[in-house]
């Protein structure tokens, strides 16, 4: 920023505009004018008069020119002091100092990865549940696809421990795309957690779904709540999050696009255009 | 051009202290923006504390089942007129107040384009607040019958309608608003076209500050959504005082017509009055995390399109009047789509404090608790967008909880923040941190445990609006819960007063630039002259004063 000549004015002071009653009493007489509707009909008259009053001192003072006041410059002015070196810069790969963090991230792909293997112990825990609760692999599938299919939850549980075609459809649907999901967001978010990254994803994320589960489905769905085992449910999580986070976290990772060229984020290779990643060749 | 003495300078020299009368004229006959806004802030501080009284009745009513503090009509009086106050006569002035104060020294502009407009609008805002509360004498005392409105802030048909409210109570509703919100439609032109055409040399439209993007979409969004209010209201005034019938269905009129007309400027209004909180917490935590915000382009994209999307939201105030499914269907879309630009911002905030070095000043305490409430509000209302959800919880408490996250938690939030903020700009002195500090851990615990429990009544089947209950219906913890955080807040609010009582008796000298800001506003004094700058800045970034701060290292290289 730098400081222009000095705007219209003297060498003393600006002119600004003057100031006037004429709005205020203006405003009053515009608001007698409605008061009138529901007092008495003379109070309107009277705002009108103040009003139009009011107007035409308006008018007067703006015409021909606006009527204006000349403000003596102040005595205090600020000056901005140049503080070179006063901030610390951060040591950021690729001599920069200025980048949006984290500079790394974990490929996607790891996260998808984390959370379909993830998903497969999931799976594996929950129909060992199933076989020792209620001595069928099904039961833990036909809930998690009673999710969407109100029918399903309103069986008893010797119902629900047999084949449904449906449920298993529905459930492995549910199962896959939730795990690749909660994977990808492991993907993002496990690079911008400075410390304990196997503690949050392999605690934290899972205790907080879990409770977040537990406090929402007695009130979505109350019938569907009395099947849920919430011990198991709980260790299934924590498995999903532990083997997921591990995963995610052991990926090798790769530089964000941030500093690169629009032809190098084009993939573009050709002479003079430096190699991606920002090599120069 | 002709030019009058500044009353007040003797000489030019300095000012000397003028007799109390003369004080009172130059405040009501000043045109300078910086006062008209402390005058719009002041305003809606009082009347926040009018409103706050109203809730606290209500609240004492509600504490225990069978309570008879409060008659029915009393209730449903404080109801509407708490409601009323708090968005008409609260959030409005506040947010164009510091809108009055801060765009034309973040564009560095000497004013407003229309000074004197601006002046009109703040008097005519003011007359029709007090218009409005004038019915508990006028209404009364004239006419023999009710007193103030008890319509609802929504003011239903039929329910306005001669037949059922008589005397002049939802006149006076109606005149006092018509009058306001004409207030409100002058500072929004007047903020449109200063915003538009009186930018300093290098500030072109991607290097306003967020603030200024932020007003720039709220005048847009007064300037569309409040004339429907005012000619439906006009509409009203003719049925219930010329025999016409717009909204009597008897009459061949449609009640459903008023819902649309007022929630289509209603809903806007809701972002109307968040935009300006979106505004202060954009430029407070970037300031207090010592980054530059996350994502500008995206930040103002996501801003345009909130303001855009807001206005095809309506009808999700509807959902349980019975349109058809495909209507409600829409709808539900279109609400759906607005939680993107409002994540997108979330988002961005979050963005802007990872890594960043956070000082928990006062001022982003008041952000952060921002972030976290108007988070729970925002899911809350995605919530309620889902049409099956709404209809059972649509009229129940849990509105209530909602909209008081929103709203309470997202503006009120947001208000204080930025009062925190600039209170050192505007006055030269600094509010207490300590003060600050209680003030706001008392505001967040009696915050949320006023409203957290609304959500469990509301989905436990508790109406809005009723003046009582039974003792067998299971709401008892959760009201007396609501009302003890009442009185918590109440703590809070007086601990503000007494901050701001003696910081500005014995605060601390703030300086020009307090917090190691970069927007245009600290590079002037504290409080700045009447006329802003002595020569016109010229701005190469969104960061001017960081670039005179740190020559070696400009922002403009990187923009």
């Amino acid at each position: 920023m730098e400081h222009d000549a000095k705007q219209p004015g003297t060498e003393h002071g600006i002119h600004l505009p003057a100031p006037t009653s004429s709005p205020f009493v203006c405003a009053f007489g515009v608001t007698l004018i409605f008061t009138g509707i529901v007092t008495i009909w003379s109070v309107s008259i009277i705002g009108f008069i103040v009003a139009l009053a009011g107007a035409i001192r308006w008018w007067r003072e703006g015409l021909p020119d606006n009527i204006h006041q000349l403000v003596p410059f102040q005595e205090d002015r600020v000056t901005i002091e140049p503080r070179p070196g006063a901030v610390a810069h951060l040591m950021i790969p690729g001599g920069t100092h200025r980048a949006r963090i984290p500079v790394e991230i974990h490929p996607y792909g790891a996260g998808a990865i984390g959370g379909l293997v993830g998903g497969i112990a999931m799976a594996v825990i929950a129909l060992i549940y199933g076989l020792i609760a209620e001595g069928s692999p099904w039961y833990t599938v036909n809930i998690l696809a009673a999710t969407v299919l109100p029918s399903l939850g309103q069986e008893d549980p010797a119902q629900l421990a047999q084949w449904h075609t449906w449920g298993f459809i529905l459930g492995i649907i549910i199962h896959v795309s939730m795990s690749i999901m909660i994977g990808l967001l492991y993907g993002v978010v496990l690079p911008m957690i400075a410390k304990g990254r196997i503690l949050f994803g392999a605690f934290f994320v899972p205790l907080l779904w879990s409770g977040l589960a537990w406090g929402s489905l007695r009130v979505v769905n109350p019938v569907l709540n009395d099947h849920v085992d919430w011990t198991w449910f709980i260790i299934s999580q924590i498995v999903f999050g532990a083997i997921c986070g591990f995963i995610v976290t052991r990926s090798e990772r790769i530089g964000t696009m941030q500093n690169w060229s629009t032809l190098e984020r084009l993939g573009i290779e050709s002479p003079g255009v430096p190699s991606i990643g920002g090599d120069e060749e | 051009m002709t030019t009058l003495p500044q009353p007040g300078h003797a000489d030019g020299q300095g000012a000397f202290r003028a007799p109390f009368l003369s004080r009172m004229h130059e405040w009501i006959a000043t045109a300078d923006h910086k006062k008209l806004g402390v005058m719009y802030v002041t305003t809606g501080l009082i009347f926040f504390l009018i409103g706050g009284l109203e809730a606290t009745m209500m609240r004492w009513q509600l504490a225990v089942p069978g309570n008879t503090i409060l008659s029915p009509e009393d209730f449903n009086r404080l109801f509407t007129m708490h409601g009323t106050t708090m968005v008409f006569l609260v959030g409005m002035p506040i947010l164009l107040g510091v809108a009055n104060y801060f765009v034309p020294l973040q564009i560095g502009a000497r004013d407003l384009a229309f000074p004197r407009l601006n002046a009109f609008g703040f008097w005519l805002f003011l007359f029709g607040g007090l218009l409005l509360y004038f019915s508990y004498f006028g209404a009364q005392g004239l006419y023999g019958m009710g007193s103030a409105p008890d319509v609802g802030w929504f003011a239903y048909a039929p329910l306005t309608e001669r037949t059922y409210s008589r005397g002049h109570s939802t006149d006076y509703w109606i005149l006092g608003l018509l009058v306001s919100s004409f207030g409100s439609i002058a500072t929004g032109i007047n903020l449109i076209t200063t915003i538009l055409t009186m930018r300093c040399r290098g500030m072109t439209l991607m290097k306003m500050p967020l603030l200024v993007w932020l007003m720039l979409i709220d005048a847009i969004l007064i300037m569309i959504a409040m004339p429907p209010l005012a000619a439906a209201q006009v509409m009203l005034l003719f049925d219930r005082l010329m025999g016409a019938h717009f909204f009597d269905p008897q009459g061949g009129g449609s009640a459903v017509l008023w819902q649309n007309l007022f929630w289509f400027f209603g809903h806007p209004e809701v972002y109307i009055l968040i935009l300006p909180a979106f505004a202060y917490v954009s430029e407070i935590i970037p300031v207090f995390c010592r980054k530059v915000i996350f994502g500008y382009p995206l930040m103002v994209a996501a801003t345009v399109s909130i303001g855009f999307i807001s206005l095809g939201v309506w009808v999700h105030h509807m959902f349980a009047l019975g349109l058809s499914p495909m209507v409600n269907t829409i709808f539900m879309g279109s609400t759906f789509l607005i939680a993107i630009p409002t994540g997108i911002k979330m988002f961005n905030w979050v963005g802007t404090m990872f890594g960043g070095k956070i000082r928990f000043d006062t001022p982003m305490l008041f952000s952060t608790g921002f972030l976290a409430m108007f988070l729970i509000g925002g899911l809350t209302g995605v919530m309620l967008a889902t049409v099956p959800f709404d209809w059972q919880v649509s009229d129940s408490y849990f509105v209530v909880g909602h909209f008081h996250y929103v709203l309470f938690g997202g503006l009120v939030f947001s208000i204080f923040a930025a009062i925190y903020y600039w209170f050192p700009k505007v006055t030269g002195k600094m509010l207490s941190e300590k003060l600050g500090k209680c003030q706001f851990w008392l505001l967040f615990i009696g915050f949320n445990l006023t409203f957290g429990p609304m959500h469990v009544s509301g989905m436990l089947g508790m109406p809005r609006r009723i003046y009582t209950y039974h003792a067998d219906r299971g709401w008892e913890l959760w009201n007396m819960l609501s009302s003890i955080g009442v009185l918590i807040q109440i703590a809070g609010v007086l601990f503000f007063a007494w901050n701001v009582f003696r910081s500005l008796r014995s605060g601390k000298d703030a300086g020009a630039d307090p917090w190691d800001a970069w927007t245009l506003e600290w590079s002037t004094t504290s409080p700045p002259p009447e006329y802003n700058f002595e020569e016109e800045p010229v701005v190469h970034s969104r960061r001017p004063l960081w670039d005179l701060k740190h020559p070696e290292d400009p922002d403009w290289k990187y923009e």
